[in-house]
């Protein structure tokens, strides 16, 4: 089930009542294990099944890791999380993209293949828990953390139903500690966390759904040339609803986590403020970048090994980072240019080793701007779905189409954009240096009270269709 | 923070917001009725049953047609599937491709629509087909919870006072080069649960502001759009006739796919008025499209214009029946229907097609 909807309400408030009304900490594990397989099962209740059993796989292997004396037999039970995992994930959503390109290769071969039809279905959220149970199994391999005895823990880590399907990632070693003494209910925490839901479902279900997607609807589903004032405005539009949408998910999870006592690490930190990409990925979905990092920028040897390399190991993260995201080609190309501009910005800061002038306040909004700029381009391969279609919207940006563009968008709807992206933006640059958590804590209560009804009510007169959540599709 | 008091106040506040507006939409005449949205289309659709008497077709179908009269008369409730501004062609084929049923099809044909190749008309069924094939658990909870809201707050429309409808009321100067698609016509109807629509009292008001915006909405809606700028204009027409061209025959495939399981199917056109006559002629004229459909599928037709005491109404806004007239249309329409469902195909068809001149 997904946040903005009625069923959630209901399901949320049923869950929290019962979970602390109940004196037992195992009974109250237990009620959140429940819940968090009811709701996956709202989706698809056969997609439970490969929850248990990539659970199932990891609990396992992590026993028999650290039970093993042999390092080749804690490298065998290593292996077996990996290929299960990612075996698992590489079938349902790379088996489709990885026939069609073995289909073309052969084609470009001269040989005509016919792939079965698989029509596969990707269950929702498996990227997700994938990555997590992979990190279990990692941590317990690098003898970061020791195993969890208990599988209905270890269960629930995997399957805690705030974060299950689009994130935080969170890891093992952060969550199971929360696990072993039960939290008391704490009302400012409570307050605290059901503010956050509101931020977050107000972010998804009026900013992102309501004001932007219809415009990035438009640009990018259009199959002619566009007006260059449109394309930038469905781009600028896109850029907006992903932040929008994916940011008001993990608030909305991360406040819904605070509800239940569990605390998760912030996913944005106000990423369209970053100067440069170090930053942006320092801003932008923190618990995959930082994935990333641990998992495979390090142990590829990150900088440690010369330029050269550092060069290689960057593209190569970025590459993969990219196909995480979906199986096409755009999302590949997305994840180089991200890859790129992280070399490119490597290499200016060795030439101009952050110089005085580098530091003040204009360029560092020119630098900030160019960032944005340079995200928003990245976005369009991200977006488009085909190069057909990223291409001419990139040609439509910069003025190189060879007839004139067709204006699609209103006035309304081009204002609506300009406003939430200069808001966006304005925001994000005040706010870079500072929390959500200060800021808040220094506003007045009146101020408080005013915006948090004004988002209640403004999520009540959306009457939302309940659109999904972008991020559920990877 | 001083939470307990902020949380007093954040409720309060948006409990006094939300009850002012709910008391402002009960001021400008909304009141508590179930949005006719993809969830209850798809719920009605799920209740087809092999042997059910099923309504397709469009916002004629779904206005005119009463769902207790046909009852009534045709021994059998029947499930009403017609979406208001769609071609009813897709909710066709998902019954013939329906390996299960073999029940009764009553399809309202306007043939601009029917035909349409794509766009709107075409979206608007497969959406609410999507939304029946990939109907989760969750969806239709939150459904079933949303009855109560809908059945008790006259604010819960999304066709008309949903943020983004209220939005749209914004304008604003638009550029010289934006080609402005047309206007839906305003919120004029309601349904039930059952989704039997009517039409709301101020749009059959003849002269009232309601039925002048409505009525001179549908002119540009059964205009053409003008074709693509990116491709040639004959190669977009010659596209477009293709694609309808093909429609015929699917048409034809998918009626003898019902028909061969023991199904039936009757096409019905349903009154039209005003210059929306001459307009949907323009666009699709009769003899080409209703006259060939009719033809080619050899299946009882039941066309207004052959029955003085079906073209006996004055329609407000030119394309639909007032709710208290469609009960009596429903009425004068059951005999016919009766007809063509009782008698065999063919002589059901050469009793009841009547392909002679057309007239508005």
């Amino acid at each position: 089930m997904i946040f903005n909807s009625l069923t959630f309400v209901v399901f949320f408030a049923a869950v929290l009542a019962a979970y602390w009304a109940i004196p037992s900490w195992g009974a109250r594990k237990n009620i959140l294990l429940g819940a968090s397989y009811l709701f996956y099962a709202a989706w698809n209740p056969p997609f439970v099944l490969l929850l248990v059993l990539s659970t199932l796989i990891d609990h396992v292997a992590g026993a028999r890791m650290a039970a093993a004396t042999r390092p080749a037999a804690r490298k065998a039970w290593l292996a077996f999380s990996l290929v299960a995992n990612l075996g698992m994930l590489g079938y349902f959503k790379y088996g489709t993209f990885v026939l069609e390109n073995f289909q073309a290769l052969l084609a470009l071969a001269g040989i005509t293949y016919v792939p079965p039809q698989m029509n596969i279905v990707l269950p929702v959220g498996i990227s997700f828990y994938t990555f997590q149970t992979l990190s279990y199994s990692l941590d317990i391999y690098r003898g970061q953390m020791a195993p969890v005895r208990s599988f209905r823990d270890f269960a629930l880590y995997v399957t805690f139903f705030p974060q299950l399907v689009a994130g935080p990632i969170v890891r093992a070693v952060d969550f199971l500690p929360q696990m072993v003494n039960a939290p008391r209910p704490q009302a400012g925490r409570m307050a605290w966390g059901l503010f956050l839901m509101t931020l977050g479902l107000f972010q998804k279900a009026v900013l992102a759904d309501t004001l932007l997607s219809g415009a990035a609807d438009s640009v990018f589903g259009f199959r002619g040339p566009l007006a260059g004032l449109d394309a930038w405005t469905g781009v600028l539009a896109f850029s907006g609803q992903i932040f929008f949408d994916f940011a008001g998910y993990s608030t909305c999870a991360i406040g819904a986590s605070l509800c239940l006592g569990f605390s998760l690490g912030d996913n944005f930190r106000f990423p369209y403020a970053a100067v440069g990409f170090s930053d942006f990925w320092r801003r932008w979905h923190l618990s995959l970048s930082t994935f990333l990092r641990d998992y495979l920028y390090i142990p590829l040897g990150g900088n440690r090994s010369g330029a050269a390399r550092m060069v290689i190991n960057l593209v190569i993260v970025m590459l993969l980072g990219g196909l995480w995201h979906g199986a096409a080609w755009t999302f590949v190309v997305w994840g180089l240019i991200h890859g790129l501009m992280l070399v490119l910005e490597r290499g200016l800061r060795h030439l101009f080793k952050d110089a005085a002038w580098t530091q003040t306040l204009g360029v560092q909004l020119l630098l900030g701007l160019a960032t944005y700029v340079v995200v928003c381009i990245a976005w369009v391969f991200f977006r488009a779905g085909n190069f057909g279609t990223a291409l001419g919207l990139l040609a439509a940006m910069t003025g190189n189409l060879p007839i004139a563009g067709e204006a699609i968008l209103s006035t309304r709807q081009i204002a609506q954009v300009a406003l939430v992206t200069v808001g966006l933006l304005g925001a994000h640059w005040l706010l870079r240096h500072t929390t959500l958590e200060a800021v808040v804590a220094r506003s007045p209560r009146w101020v408080l009270s005013g915006v948090w009804s004004l988002m209640l009510f403004t999520l009540i007169l959306n009457q939302g269709n309940g659109n999904a959540f972008i991020y559920f599709q990877f | 923070m001083p939470w307990r008091a902020v949380l007093t106040a954040t409720a309060l506040l948006t409990f006094a917001a939300t009850a002012g507006w709910e008391l402002a939409a009960r001021a400008q005449g909304y009141g508590p009725s179930p949005d006719d949205n993809a969830d209850l289309w798809a719920e009605q659709r799920a209740k087809v049953r092999p042997d059910s008497l099923v309504l397709v077709g469009t916002s004629r179908m779904l206005f005119n047609a009463d769902l207790d009269v046909l009852e009534q008369a045709l021994g059998r409730r029947p499930i009403q599937l017609a979406l208001a501004g769609s071609s009813p062609f897709p909710i066709l084929e998902n019954l013939a491709q329906d390996e299960s049923f073999r029940g009764t099809v009553i399809l309202d044909i306007v043939p601009a629509m029917f035909l349409a190749p794509g766009g709107p008309p075409m979206e608007v069924s497969q959406k609410a087909l999507a939304r029946y094939r990939e109907w989760t658990p969750a969806q239709r909870w939150s459904h079933a919870i949303g009855k109560p809201l809908d059945a008790g707050l006259a604010f819960i429309n999304q066709d008309d006072l949903a943020l983004p409808k209220l939005l749209e009321r914004i304008q604003l100067p638009e550029r010289a080069a934006f080609k402005s698609p047309p206007k839906l016509p305003p919120y004029f109807f309601a349904v039930d649960g059952d989704r039997r629509g009517r039409m709301v009292p101020e749009a059959a008001v003849i002269g009232s502001p309601l039925q002048q915006r409505v009525a001179h909405g549908w002119l540009p809606l059964f205009s053409p759009p003008p074709p693509p700028s990116f491709i040639p204009a004959e190669q977009f027409m010659a596209m477009m006739g293709q694609a309808i061209e093909a429609r015929f025959g699917q048409t034809a495939r998918l009626i003898a796919d019902i028909r061969a399981r023991g199904g039936k199917v009757v096409f019905v056109r349903m009154p039209v008025q005003g210059p929306l006559v001459e307009r949907e002629e323009m666009l699709a004229p009769l003899a080409a499209t209703w006259h060939r459909l009719v033809r080619e599928n050899a299946v009882p037709a039941i066309n207004f214009t052959d029955h003085a005491e079906l073209s006996a109404f004055t329609l407000p806004e030119w394309s639909h029946l007032s709710a208290p007239d469609s009960v009596e249309f429903t009425k004068r329409l059951a005999p016919h229907l009766q007809r063509a469902l009782s008698h065999g195909d063919a002589t059901a068809t050469a009793n009841l097609v009547m392909p002679g001149p057309v007239s508005g």
